[in-house]
Formats: structure tokens, C-alpha cells, sequence
């Protein structure tokens, strides 16, 4: 299926078509029918099986449209006939349906049971939502109640583990985002899922409030996402927030107070042990220790950086809403407030929003709006990563001392000096001296309005704003925080952006039963514009009075500057449609197309094709089948292409840069200068991809057991990649895009639940696994026989994963100078002639006599052979217990922390290494000296094995128990349901890796959104998972 | 109720679709195909090839290639990588970043450049300031040329403005030198020798393009050639436009730059609120960092970084003579910190804001460039230097002026130029301590006259490459040419990617 140009006229055809349509659908309405007459009067109590009572339930007589919902105790009264066949059907979502017969009793009370794969469960799929027994696709769907049992930052970090195919690595700081992949990479440039929240295409980011979700649905592949088209190439994460139900207003509150350490910490030598091992190093080399180590060695200075930098921190997690509605309305409203003080100082991210959610119905005609408002404030030191300086600052060195007073360091904060040399930065002087504010305000929502046309059609126009008003403030005081570091006059930098999205969105849903044939569908169209803008000012010279810095910019009196501009305008215009056929709910057909047309490439590559198709065969409905324990058995395929556009908005097009500068004249003055700086590629066109899926979906032992398995093949085709080109070309700012590359993902995902709902005690377990095996395919012409990137120490070779570890092999340590000597090549070269005993002995792989790149290889993947999540749910009366389980396989990280530390140079030390010398053979670390020594220099090559380690983990990443009120000793005081619960997040995590975490977001560049995905192994001082214990409670009036 | 519902489905539907309009304009910047059409275009497009040399590559990394890799300076940085490929030919990688830097900035200035010659011709202005600025752009993509020449030799010729899809082949050092010649002879006859208005102080000038025009001759051992632009800039035009600053250090000061001993300055300055080095970086402008950071990257220990540093033996060049009066040669202490910048010693040398005892007790031998330092107006460096680093001085100009007299035959003539540069630092004249030296002894004492005028400033490897004096033999002075490869180590590398990318490039013999 190519894509096809499409001409303008084709375009004014096709919204023709869709008004005609539209006009068809009008003519039929349909009639309403009349109701029996009730005789008989029933009352009844609905409740959970903890016995809250379930307000919302729909309670009906069967066979008719006769019925009513359960108040908020949970209670009802429904008047029937009389008579022994009289059956109501109680049923809610999220539970399994009961169907109990009245007999002649009066009262009938139920209790319903969570139904954890509930077959009628409703599934937004995007532009429709249809019932989970009726998906062709692989859709994931995770139930909030799991992914809010944690703090998160966000909705990514919440969902780890919970769904297969899904790769969720943590950031760990206040306010970050986690970084998640659906079913791998296959993007160079991009790999960010698309978020859609009520149906608005916006960022699920820090700013969303988790508690407010009602609903996630993951769409992995082609033939749920294809209705997304150009987006949707690296899956589709959809949110539907919570609504108001019919009945009175109930108001829920929920508070959560939480500390918050790190787990682990680097075991480093005291200040003792330090001058020690430093006295060593220094004679090791035949140099005289400096004066810091030895004569003028001060026991008395002994600063634990990590203790100076760490702290405890703290999370504060609340919720109030109120909600209700009628037969006609329902409305949601809900406030929230979450703070959470980092476990490093001068780290804290906080989030207040106020959620709004409401629809009305009038007649055929339904408006609603979902609308969210927050205000965000993350605080951080504006530069540097603690996590690599804090093991790496000297503990001879003091956080401040009168001795390090001087003009550009008036606080004295303690740095490297020429006699006691380290260049680690003092975090606690960069936290003091440059701390940023970041501000994000901002409005997520959306509006719309439906008319149902028909009784089997409806029209719905849908408009989507996602508004956000940023604002940073970073600080600069006078004073340095590393040794030899240029000092900076005093300033106030500010940035004020607004971001805007707008989506409009006409579709037409339309949902048919003839017979036993049903189909459904949209079709409609799309609009989306995307703008940000910035300005940017600042001023040099800060006043300062008593130690106080004045902070405006209007308050210092330096040189100021200004800058902005709009960095971000696109438009994108989509058709899309999705016919469902079944027949006899045996026989499912799905196909999905979008035409989409993108703003961000040139005029003769903007529109793009994106279709699908999908079958699904309900075996289990067969008359032919008949095994009694199979409940539900559903196979199911498809195949379709997909889009991206990893692009900037005029990437296509070569400009004039502004920029240059050159300085003329007696008083040295600045002129402008302009330039075209970057070479641009006018023939970019979408990223593809091609996606196959298969699954089977099983209900097992009267649903008891329920197993998913997907299976799929993905291949992404011009792939744009900033080729590089030669530096002759005089090329800046970046490589111009191309279309060039290429990249599979196959793998497997498994989902098995179990539940025992037989006895007093229920539990149920659910497991998912996940198999990502990605190869690259293509990677363009990076140079005659060049089938490979590299960035940094890895390498992206055809026919292997994205990043592997490509470095120089190690070989056991030199026992003897003989040894040394005795290392030679075919040709008797000594190959490594700067050696001596104690040092690492490299493969010369090449067989040349030397170490060099030639002699690097392939080390290692970054790519987890295995990824799996487990959860498991327990209750007991009033008690329940919730355990989450991530587990990590196969995998290997580059310790760039670790390099530091045992490169022995300027640098604190480990406390167990145990270096190599005549009398300490037997150990994996070389011999400890100064890097004047070629030798010692060639034990800290950075591009050695010797810094990967295995990163497989097992995580407890949650365990909740909780204790549910009993309803009879709340009822008095207008409760109806309250429940406390005590939490440990993070509580242990099993794994070989030495470094923080295993658990790691990889290159974390802003600038080099490539080396972020090709880089994805490497831990540049990652910040580590949290563990956090929390107490909270949750009730409703 | 029907026909509401239609009209107003219809409506929405026909609005949303004729929204669908998807050019949109960039409001940041022109495209390329709308610029080149004033004179304001022209000035601003030579203005950024000028910019081009406070970027990185140039302003920092490529002093450390002309002056940390040749004897007079080592490197003792903790960054082995430098240490490795800038001092001891220890080349780790033919794509090196460093190197690379420098081949890459300057062939920006190339790209600039030849913006400039392509469009400017076509631009409907005053023809001598066309001509004007087509000539500096020509003189500054013969400078690029002439780093690239002396650091990597055979190199690709970029002469026209670039596109991805150009893969030329390597053009030899005889053929890029030909090139710079052409492009010089064509600045000098294009540019004015002064500039009237004030404002364009620092613009290239005739003077400066004679200047290098010789220099490009006397690297390719063509001295009869290079007479010619020497004697307009010794006993032409240039003798009434340039001489010495009776203060030898005022070459080196933020308070005397642009002097009238200053034939070519790369103009820096400080830019307080600078925050970044990308001259091609849109998103703040005006916090470009137009100084220069080899300051930081050449002050010692406690003050910058140190990564590079001069070699004890540089002292006792300057102590081989003394000045008339008995006094040490005064452009000791203007060219080296070290124990005894102050004659008196370390109790009594100042090492920014501190004496040399103070920060580095009394047994330090080791010695730092003085020269575009900021220590005689602050206690610190930074990255943003302002001092305008002196490219060619009219010491410089008389210096090779009598090296290429000598070279001719004409010693006796030559001694004079010597003598005048001898003068102003206050030591005796060449012709009473030394007459009748032969021509081979002459350019024995230009090699020490050089040295002890012009170390540190960035003409060192360049002149030992002249004379022929790269080799190991050089290990007595400077241990990193222990590993120096003849007929190797003269040029770098061609980065790889390079020649990856376009297989039409060759490789440097015996790399």
C-alpha cells in the first residue's frame, strides 16, 4: 500500500462527500418505545466484596430497558411484575454482571465482584470505544486502582511493569519524566508515544494529576493506532479522566503523606583512609604525596559529601472531589495538591490542579468539557549532576573554609586546590549559588458536542486546547564550585514561553445491527496547530544587601539581554475512518485509514497514507467448539503502516542565521553578522512503519484464568536520520535530516491473571513478560562501508540492536613486568610497551601490536532480553494486600560513575577496591598510581569493558496493605466508605549492578536527541529510584 | 430542528476544512532564497565570516596545535587526550574532537566566506565597498586556508557556497597554496590600507593581507616571492602606517589593542552576560561569548585550567643576553609567569592577585604564557577573554622581512630589521655583538631573535616547520617530540569521517 499525493480538489471532494453523508443520516429517526406497567416493588443493597456499598450500578430487569442505578449507599428500589421469571441483571463496570432471580422476595441484595478482565469492559480505541471483547488490535488497558497505589511523577513512571510491551525506565527527580518505549525503538530521532487525554492530543506529562485518570488504554499496534496515522508510530497512550455519576453529590477526599531516601549510596574511604590510599597512590608513582595527604593531613576535616547532599525527602499527595449528576448531567470536580521534597537538597517539584468535568444532555444534543488547571513549580540547582560529583569530591576538602575565601569564591565554598586537586564539583555551593525555578501554568482540556443523528448515528465535534504559560528563573550568585572554574558576574536569566495547542475535530460514529450482522465506525476529520513562543530576558550585577541577593531583573544593574522568538508553528490535517464489521460476534473485521498532511515538510511531501486491517475469530463461539473449561477464545491479526514526524517545523528549508558577531571599532563593539549556517534536505518526507500483529486472547476455568499473548513484527522505514556530513561543507547547528534508516522490533508479550474469588480470602495474581528484539536494518550512507552510528561507546551496526556496547576487551591483569614483555603480537611486537605489573591487559583484536579503536568489539546489548511485571491482590475481610513486582533481564550497563571513581585521578575512592600490587595479587583491579604514568593512563580508557556490568534487577516496587472501614461503623457520622492504608515503594531491589540503580534512563543530552536513544545504557550519574514509605487514607461522604 | 442540525453540521464541517492551509512562514529567520540583495546583506554576511574566529576551533584549540605541540609548550593536563594529541603526537584518533574542531570552525569560515564571494558580486551597491568586502571575505578564506594547509597540508578546495551533495577530491598543499595566494593578491588590491570611519577598526586591511601574503610565500621556502609584500609593508606604503610600540607590552594589553604596531588583530570582547560559545546558535544571540577562552585553558593552577604551558627552556632563552643596561630582557616578565616573572623571585612574583610562593611554594619549576593574558587587570580568567589576540605584529613583519633578506643574500641589509626589533627591548645591536655572521648563522640568531619576540603568539610550529627543524632532536627542549615521526608528524591526520563520507579524499602520506 503506497501513499498517495492528494491534490486539493480531491480534498474539497472528500468534505463534499462527507456533508452528503451527513445529510443521509438526518433523515432517519427513531421512535421510542413504551413501557410495561410496574407492579411489584423491590428494594436491595449493592456492595464490593469488602462490603462498600457500590453506588451506579445498573440494575435491570431483564429483557426489558426497564431499570435504575444504586444510590450512593449503594442502595435501590425498582418496581417489577410479580411473578417466579422475574430476573434483574445488576451490572457495573469494572465488575462481573450477576444475574439473580427475585422469586417473591422483596429484598434483594447483591455483592458484586471485581471483575479484573471483564469482557464488556468499555475500550476507548480513539474516536470510538467498543467493548473489550470486540478488539482486533493489541490494546493494553491498565487499571488506575494499580498504577495510583504509587507516588509518581508521572503517568509513565506510574505504569511500569503493569503492561507488556511497554518499557518504562525511571528518572527519578522531582518533576522528571520517566522515559517510556511501546515495543522498543524505532525511531532515531524520537521515540515518545503519542498521549491523547478526552480525546485532546497533549503530553500526559508532570502536569497531569494521576489521580484524576479513570481509564489507560495503550494501542500497540497498527490496527489500533492507525486511526492516529501519523502519530501513531510509536503507540498511542490514551487517558480518559473521571467523570461524575447519576445520583447525589459525593465527595471524596483522599491525603497521603510519604518519606522518601535513597535505597543505596557509594561506599567511599573516609578523610583517613583517603590520605591513606592517596600516600600510596603518590609513592606507587614515585612522587612525593601533596602536604593535604601527608604533613599537613587535617583529620579533623571529614566531609561526607553524600551525606551533605542527600537528605530525606518527603511526598504529600491530596485529593478532593466532588461529583454527581442526574439523568441529564454529571459533573466532576476535583482539587489536588502534591509536593514532594527531594532526596536531594535544593530538589523539590510541586503541582497543584483543579480538574472540571462536565456533560449535559438535551434532547438529541450532549455538550460536556474535561478541563484541567495546573500550576507546577520544580526547584533544582540550575547546573551539574550531584550523582557524579558527590562520590567524586575529596573528603580532606571542607563544604566551606575561610582558606578558600577570595574574590571569585567570597563564601569560601571548599573546591579542589593545587595541593589537594580534584575538579568534582561542590554540589552544595552549585545548589546555593545557582538554583532554577521552573513554572509551568497551564490548561488541559477539551469541549464537545455530540448530536446523536439516528439511533445508529452520531455526530460529535470535539475541540482541544492544551495551553501552557512557562516561566524558568535561574540565579547566578558570585562564587565558583570547582577548582580552576571561570567565575561568572552575578545575573537573573529569565524565560517566559507559551505553548499552544488547538485541535478541532469533526466525526461521524455510526453503529448499525442488521440481523447478525453489526457495523460500526467513524470517519472525520482532524485539524491540529501547534505553536510555542519564548522571550527571553536577563541582567548581569544582582544587588546585594546583608548576604541577600535582589533577584528581578528590573533590580540588577548590569548589562541586560533579551531574545525569543517562536520556535514551534505546525500544522497538521487529517481524514480518518474505522469500519468495524462482526457477524454473529464470531467473525470481527477491522479496516483503518488516515490521510494525514504535516505543515513540516515541503510542499510535494506533505500528505501521507496510513491504513490497516485487522480480523479477529471468536473460536470459542463456534457450535463446533466445545471444551468446558475454555470460557472465551478469540484469535486475532493484523497488519497496517504507520507515521511519524520527528521533526522540527521548517526543517526543510535552509535559512539565513542572525547570529555571528564580530567585534569592530575603538570600543570593541559587537556587529551583527548573517549567515547561512545549516544546510537543509527539501526531500524529507514521513517516517513508516510497517506493523504485523497476531494474539489470542483466553478466558480459562470459569474465568479464572485469563491469558493474552501478542506476538509482532514491526519495521520502520525511512527512518530520518541526521546523516553526518562532511565538516568540509562547513555545516553547523546539526546534520540535515534524511530519510534513511531502518529498524525491526518482534517480540512477545504475555498477560496471565489469576483469581480465586471462592473463599473468604480472594486473591488474584497477574504476570505480563515482555520480549523486545530489535535489529537495525538500515542506517543510511554514513561512508564507503560504514554500516554503523556511533555514538559515544556504543554502536548501531546493521543486523544488531540500537546502542550495543562496542569497546575494547579486557583481559585479566599483568602478574609481571614479564608478562608485559611476553605480550606480544605474530610479529613480536610488544603490544602494550607502556604496561607494567598490575595493569589491564587489552585484546589486541586486530593482531597489529597496539591497543586502538581498531581493537574494539561488540561487549553487550543495552536491551533487556526479558522485561516482566507481577502483580498480586489479596483480601481478607476488611484487609487487603497489593504487591507490584518489576523484574529486568539480560542486560548491560556502561558505570560511568564507577569509570570515575576507579580511574583513581583526582577523585574520591571506593572504599573495597583492592588494587593490584606484588603483595595483593589475586583481585580484578589494577595497581593504583598517578596518570603521569602512561601505564595507569591506559587502565582508565574509557572505552573498555571494564566498565559494563550486568543490569538485570527484581524490584519490589510496591507493597500496599490496607484496611476497608466496615460500613455499619461509618454510617453515623456520613461516611460511606473510608479505608487507611500504609505503603512501601521501592522497599528492595535484587541485582548484581554496583552502581545506584539499574533501573536508568541512559544519555540524557537535550541536545543530541539521538545519543538519548542510542546511548540508552550508559548511567552518567542516573538519578536512582526513591524507596518511600507512605500513609494515607481515602474516603468519600 | 433537521435543518438546523444540517445547516449547522455543514457549516462546521466547510470551516474547519478551509483551515487547512499548511505554509507557514518562519518567523525567525529569512530563507537563504530571499537574502543577498543590500548592502546592509552584504556587510552582515561578511561580518559572520569574521565571527567565525572567535569560535572554538580557532579562538582556543588552534593555539594549542601552533603553540602547545611545538617546544615551546607542553601539556600537563589531567585530560590525557590532550596531553596525548596535542603535545606528544600520540594521535588517539584520526576523528579526534579537538582537531576535528579546528577543521570544522575553520571550514565555517570557508562556507561564510564563499557566501560572500558568490552573492555579493550580484548585489546592486557602491563598487568599492562591494569590492571591499568580497576582499576581506577573500583574505579571511585564505587565513581558514592557511591553517588548514599548515595543520593537515592536502585538503578539500570548497570555493563555492555548499551542499550536502558535494564530494570534492583532494586538492594538494601546492594547489591550496596557490589558492591562498591568488586570494590574498586579490584582497590586497581590494582593500583600503586604513578605514575612514572608526566603526570598521579591526577590518581587514592592505597591510594585513601583504602581511600574510608573505607569510604564505615564506612557508613554501618561496623568500623572493615574499619580498615583495614585505618591502611594501617595510619600505613602501606599510613604513609610514606601521613601527614598534615603544612598550613591548602593550602588545599583549586590553588597554593598547588596534596599536599601530598591529597589522592583524582577532578581535575579542568581553560579553558579560555571555552564556554560550555557538556563534550559530539562534536561540540567544546576544549572550554569545565573542572572547576567547585559551586564557583559561593556558592560566595556571588555581587560576585556569593549565592544559597548556611553556617549557622551562623558553627562561634561559631570554637569559642568554642582557640589555644595555645590565638588566634582564624586560620581555621576560611580559612573556612568561613563572618564579621569577619578578626578578626579585617568588616572594616577589605576582601570580594573579597572589605571589608565586603563596600559591606554589618555592621548588615549582613550572612556567605559563603570559601573552593575551588578563592577570594585569584581574585575579582570574574565565572563558570570555576580550584581549585581542595579536595574529601578525610589524615585529613579526621585520623579522621575516630579515629572514628573507638573509635568505636572498643579503645579510648585511638584514641585520638592520633585527636590530630595530633588539632596540626597542633594549639590547645591544646585533651589528656590535655579532657582525659578519654567515647567512646559515644569521638564521641561527633570527631562530633565537624569534623566539624570545614572538614565543607564545602562535608562530612557533609554523617556523620550525620552515626551517626544517621538526624531529625528535627537539626531545633536549620539549620530551614530547621523543615520539615526533619525520615525514608523518609535519601534518595531522584527515579525520576518517571524512573520507568515509567522500572516498575521494586521500589520506596524508604515511597516516
Amino acid at each position: 500500500m503506497k501513499k498517495k499525493l492528494l491534490a486539493g480538489d480531491s480534498a474539497c471532494i472528500r468534505r463534499l462527500y462527507l456533508i452528503l453523508l451527513s445529510l443521509l443520516c438526518v433523515l432517519s429517526v427513531a421512535e421510542a418505545s413504551s413501557l410495561p406497567v410496574p407492579q411489584a416493588t423491590i428494594t436491595g443493597r449493592v456492595t464490593d466484596d469488602t462490603n462498600a456499598p457500590l453506588p451506579g450500578v445498573n440494575v435491570l430487569l431483564k429483557g426489558t430497558s426497564q431499570g435504575t442505578t444504586t444510590d450512593i449507599d449503594g442502595r435501590y428500589t425498582l418496581t417489577v411484575p410479580p411473578g417466579d421469571g422475574t430476573i434483574l441483571v445488576f451490572s457495573f463496570i469494572g465488575y462481573a454482571s450477576i444475574e439473580e432471580t427475585v422469586d417473591n422476595r422483596t429484598t434483594v441484595n447483591v455483592v458484586l465482584r471485581a471483575d479484573v478482565q471483564n469482557l464488556h469492559e468499555v475500550v476507548v480505541i480513539g474516536y470510538q470505544t467498543v467493548e473489550k471483547k470486540d478488539l482486533t488490535g493489541a490494546v493494553s488497558v491498565i487499571s488506575p486502582e494499580a498504577s495510583n497505589r504509587l507516588t509518581s511523577n508521572s503517568l509513565a513512571e506510574s505504569i511500569q511493569g503493569l503492561a507488556p510491551g511497554v518499557t518504562v525506565r525511571n528518572g527519578g527527580a522531582p518533576g522528571q519524566m520517566a522515559r517510556i518505549e511501546i515495543r522498543g525503538a524505532s525511531s532515531f530521532a524520537n521515540t515518545d508515544p503519542l498521549y491523547v487525554i478526552d480525546g485532546m492530543i497533549a503530553d500526559a506529562n508532570t502536569t497531569i494529576n494521576n489521580n484524576d485518570i479513570a481509564s489507560i488504554q495503550i494501542l500497540k499496534d497498527a490496527s489500533a493506532a492507525a486511526i492516529y496515522g501519523s502519530r501513531a508510530a510509536n503507540g498511542v497512550i490514551i487517558i480518559t479522566t473521571k467523570q461524575g455519576k447519576e445520583g447525589p453529590a459525593t465527595i471524596s477526599l483522599s491525603a497521603k503523606y510519604g518519606v522518601q531516601q535513597l535505597p543505596k549510596r557509594w561506599d567511599l574511604t573516609n578523610s583517613t583512609e583517603f590520605a591513606a590510599l592517596q600516600r600510596t597512590q603518590f609513592e606507587n608513582s614515585g612522587a612525593t604525596p601533596p602536604a593535604s595527604v601527608s604533613t599537613a593531613f587535617d583529620p579533623s576535616i571529614n566531609t561526607n559529601w553524600q551525606d551533605e547532599v542527600m537528605r530525606t525527602g518527603s511526598l504529600q499527595d491530596y485529593n478532593l472531589s466532588i461529583s454527581g449528576g442526574s439523568k441529564t448531567g454529571t459533573y466532576l470536580v476535583s482539587g489536588s495538591y502534591f509536593t514532594n521534597q527531594g532526596v536531594l537538597i535544593g530538589n523539590s517539584f510541586e503541582r497543584g490542579s483543579l480538574r472540571v468535568n462536565t456533560r449535559s444532555e438535551k434532547g438529541r444534543i450532549a455538550f460536556g468539557e474535561n478541563l484541567v488547571l495546573t500550576n507546577s513549580v520544580q526547584r533544582n540547582p540550575a547546573e551539574g549532576n550531584p550523582f557524579y560529583d558527590m562520590p567524586q569530591m575529596l573528603p580532606i576538602i571542607p563544604v566551606q573554609g575561610d582558606a578558600f575565601i577570595s574574590p571569585t569564591n567570597p563564601e569560601g565554598w571548599g573546591i579542589g586546590t593545587t595541593g589537594a586537586v580534584t575538579y568534582a564539583w561542590n554540589s552544595v555551593a552549585a545548589n546555593n549559588l545557582s538554583p532554577r525555578r521552573s513554572n509551568f501554568s497551564k490548561a488541559v482540556g477539551n469541549a464537545y458536542a455530540e448530536v446523536k443523528l439516528t439511533d445508529w448515528l452520531t455526530y460529535r465535534f470535539n475541540t482541544g486546547l492544551e495551553v501552557s504559560f512557562d516561566h524558568y528563573r535561574t540565579i547566578r550568585q558570585v562564587g565558583i564550585w570547582q577548582f580552576n572554574a571561570a567565575p561568572k558576574p552575578s545575573s537573573v536569566d529569565e524565560e517566559r514561553a507559551r505553548f499552544l495547542n488547538l485541535l478541532f475535530e469533526h466525526t461521524l460514529n455510526f453503529n448499525k445491527t442488521i440481523g447478525e450482522h453489526r457495523i460500526r465506525g467513524v470517519v472525520g476529520i482532524s485539524r491540529q496547530h501547534i505553536t510555542r513562543e519564548n522571550t527571553l530576558g536577563g541582567r548581569t550585577a544582582l544587588q546585594q544587601y546583608n548576604g541577600d541577593y535582589f533577584t528581578t531583573i528590573g533590580s540588577a544593574t548590569g548589562l541586560s539581554t533579551a531574545g525569543g522568538g517562536r520556535p514551534t508553528d505546525y500544522k497538521t490535517f487529517g481524514y480518518l475512518g474505522r469500519v468495524q464489521y462482526d457477524f454473529r460476534d464470531t467473525y470481527l473485521l477491522t479496516a483503518t485509514g488516515r490521510i494525514d498532511q504535516d505543515s513540516r515538510f515541503s510542499e510535494n511531501y506533505r500528505t501521507g497514507f496510513f491504513p490497516s486491517l485487522a480480523a479477529a475469530w471468536r473460536i470459542s463461539r463456534e457450535p463446533f467448539f466445545n471444551v468446558p473449561w475454555v470460557t472465551d477464545l478469540k484469535l486475532h491479526a493484523s497488519y497496517g503502516e504507520l507515521g511519524i514526524v520527528p521533526l522540527d517545523s521548517w526543517d526543510y528549508t535552509g535559512f539565513i542565521n542572525t547570529s555571528p558577531r564580530a567585534i569592530f571599532g575603538p570600543d570593541q563593539t559587537p556587529n551583527g553578522g548573517a549567515t547561512q549556517a545549516q544546510l537543509a534536505n527539501p526531500n524529507l518526507k514521513w517516517e513508516e512503519r510497517i506493523v504485523q500483529n497476531i494474539g489470542v486472547d483466553a478466558s480459562l476455568l470459569e474465568d479464572r484464568l485469563v491469558v493474552t499473548l501478542e506476538a509482532y513484527n514491526t519495521l520502520s522505514k525511512d527512518n530520518l536520520l541526521r546523516l553526518p556530513v562532511a565538516g568540509y561543507l562547513g555545516n553547523l547547528i546539526a546534520n540535515p535530516f534524511i530519510n534513511a534508516g531502518s529498524i525491526r522490533n518482534r517480540g512477545i508479550e504475555v498477560t496471565a491473571m489469576y483469581q480465586n474469588r471462592a473463599h473468604a480470602l480472594t486473591w488474584d495474581i497477574t504476570g505480563n513478560l515482555t520480549t523486545i528484539h530489535n535489529t537495525v536494518e538500515d542506517v543510511g550512507n554514513q561512508g564507503q562501508g560504514i554500516q554503523y552510528i556511533q555514538s559515544g561507546n556504543t554502536r548501531t551496526q546493521v543486523g544488531r540492536s540500537l546502542g550495543e556496547w562496542y569497546v575494547l576487551r579486557t583481559n585479566g591483569i599483568f602478574q609481571s613486568d614479564d608478562e608485559v614483555q611476553a605480550y606480544r603480537n605474530a610479529d613480536g611486537k610488544v603490544i602494550q610497551p607502556f604496561a607494567k605489573a598490575g595493569d589491564i591487559r587489552y585484546i589486541d583484536k586486530d593482531g597489529n601490536g597496539e591497543i586502538n579503536n581498531e581493537d574494539r568489539d561488540f561487549a553487550g546489548s543495552p536491551w533487556p532480553k526479558l522485561q516482566t511485571g507481577l502483580q498480586g491482590n489479596a483480601r481478607y475481610k476488611q484487609f487487603s494486600l497489593n504487591l507490584q513486582f518489576v523484574g529486568v533481564f539480560g542486560y548491560t550497563i556502561y558505570n560511568d560513575v564507577r569509570r570515575a571513581l576507579d580511574s583513581y585521578q583526582n577523585t574520591n575512592f571506593r572504599r573495597d577496591i583492592s588494587p593490584w600490587s606484588e603483595t595483593n595479587t589475586n583481585t580484578g583491579d589494577p595497581r593504583i598510581g598517578l596518570a603521569t604514568d602512561q601505564g595507569i593512563n591506559e587502565n582508565n580508557r574509557t572505552n573498555t569493558d571494564r566498565w559494563l556490568e550486568k543490569g538485570a534487577y527484581v524490584r519490589l516496587r510496591n507493597v500496599e496493605v490496607a484496611y476497608t472501614f466496615p460500613e455499619t461503623s461509618l454510617s453515623r457520622l456520613g461516611i460511606t466508605s473510608a479505608r487507611v492504608f500504609v505503603s512501601a515503594q521501592n522497599l528492595f531491589t535484587i541485582t548484581g549492578y554496583s552502581g545506584l540503580d539499574p533501573d536508568l534512563v541512559g544519555n540524557t543530552d537535550p541536545n543530541n536527541p539521538q545519543a538519548r536513544i542510542l546511548e540508552r545504557g550508559v548511567d552518567q550519574g542516573n538519578w536512582p529510584a526513591s524507596r518511600a514509605f507512605s500513609l494515607g487514607v481515602q474516603c468519600s461522604f | 430542528m433537521k435543518t438546523i442540525y444540517i445547516l449547522s453540521l455543514c457549516l462546521a464541517v466547510v470551516l474547519t476544512g478551509c483551515m487547512g492551509d499548511l505554509d507557514i512562514a518562519n518567523p525567525n529567520q529569512p530563507t537563504v532564497e530571499v537574502y543577498w540583495n543590500t548592502a546592509d546583506d552584504a556587510v552582515r554576511g561578511v561580518n559572520a565570516v569574521y565571527s567565525t574566529l572567535h569560535r572554538g576551533g580557532i579562538s582556543r584549540w588552534l593555539p594549542f596545535y601552533y603553540i602547545i605541540r611545538s617546544d615551546e609548550g607542553r601539556s600537563q593536563s589531567p585530560a590525557t587526550d590532550i596531553v596525548n594529541n596535542m603535545d606528544q603526537f600520540l594521535i588517539t584518533d584520526y576523528n579526534y574532537g579537538n582537531a576535528y574542531g579546528i577543521w570544522n570552525d575553520n571550514y565555517v569560515g570557508i562556507f561564510r566566506a564563499n557566501q560572500v564571494i558568490a552573492n555579493v558580486p550580484d548585489i546592486a551597491m557602491d563598487e568599492t565597498m562591494r569590492n571591499r568586502i568580497v576582499g576581506e571575505a577573500k583574505f579571511l578564506r585564505a587565513l581558514y586556508y592557511y591553517h588548514l594547509v599548515t595543520l593537515w597540508g592536502n585538503v578539500p578546495l570548497m570555493l563555492t557556497p555548499s551542499v550536502p551533495q558535494d564530494k570534492p577530491g583532494t586538492t594538494s598543499a601546492e594547489g591550496v597554496w596557490a589558492q591562498i595566494e591568488k586570494d590574498l593578491s586579490e584582497a590586497v588590491a581590494a582593500l583600503p590600507t586604513a578605514y575612514t570611519n572608526p566603526a570598521d577598526l579591526g577590518r581587514i586591511t592592505r597591510g594585513a593581507a601583504q602581511a600574510l601574503l608573505a607569510k604564505a610565500y615564506m612557508q613554501q621556502r618561496n623568500y623572493s616571492e615574499a619580498l615583495v609584500p614585505l618591502e611594501w609593508l617595510v619600505e613602501g606604503d606599510g613604513k609610514d602606517l606601521y613601527d614598534l610600540m615603544p612598550d613591548y607590552r602593550d602588545n599583549f594589553l586590553i588597554t593598547s589593542e588596534n596599536n599601530r604596531e598591529s597589522l592583524f588583530e582577532w578581535q575579542f570582547q568581553l560579553n558579560p552576560s555571555e552564556n554560550h560559545d555557538d556563534d550559530a546558535s539562534p536561540a540567544d544571540p546576544d549572550r554569545l561569548n565573542y572572547g576567547t577562552s585559551v586564557s583559561q585553558f593556558f592560566g595556571p593552577p588555581g587560576v585556569g585550567w593549565s592544559d597548556g604551558e611553556a617549557n622551562r627552556w623558553l627562561v634561559n632563552e631570554f637569559l642568554e643576553e642582557q640589555t644595555t643596561d645590565g638588566q634582564r630582557d624586560p620581555r621576560l616578565e611580559a612573556s612568561l609567569l613563572f618564579d621569577s616573572t619578578d626578578v626579585r623571585g617568588p616572594g616577589f612574583t605576582m601570580i594573579y592577585g597572589q605571589t608565586f610562593t603563596q600559591r606554589y611554594g618555592t621548588d615549582n619549576k613550572r612556567v605559563w604564557f603570559r601573552k593575551f593574558q588578563n592577570d594585569h587587570w584581574k585575579d582570574f580568567e574565565g572563558y570570555n577573554s576580550p584581549n585581542n589576540w595579536r595574529y601578525i605584529r610589524y615585529a613579526d613583519v621585520l623579522l621575516m622581512y630579515a629572514e628573507c633578506l638573509n635568505h636572498e643574500g643579503r645579510t648585511a641589509e638584514a641585520y638592520g630589521f633585527v636590530d630595530r626589533v633588539r632596540q626597542r627591548a633594549g639590547l645591544p645591536l646585533l651589528s656590535d655583538v655579532m657582525p659578519g655572521l654567515t647567512s646559515a648563522q644569521f638564521l641561527e640568531q633570527i631562530k633565537h631573535e624569534r623566539i624570545t619576540e614572538l614565543c607564545g603568539e602562535g608562530h612557533r610550529w609554523n617556523d620550525l616547520a620552515r626551517w626544517g627543524d621538526l624531529s625528535p632532536a627537539l626531545a633536549d627542549r620539549d620530551p614530547g617530540f621523543s615520539t615526533f615521526d619525520v615525514n608523518k608528524d609535519e601534518l595531522l591526520p584527515i579525520p576518517q569521517q571524512e573520507r568515509d563520507i567522500n572516498p575521494a579524499l586521500r589520506q596524508n602520506d604515511q597516516w
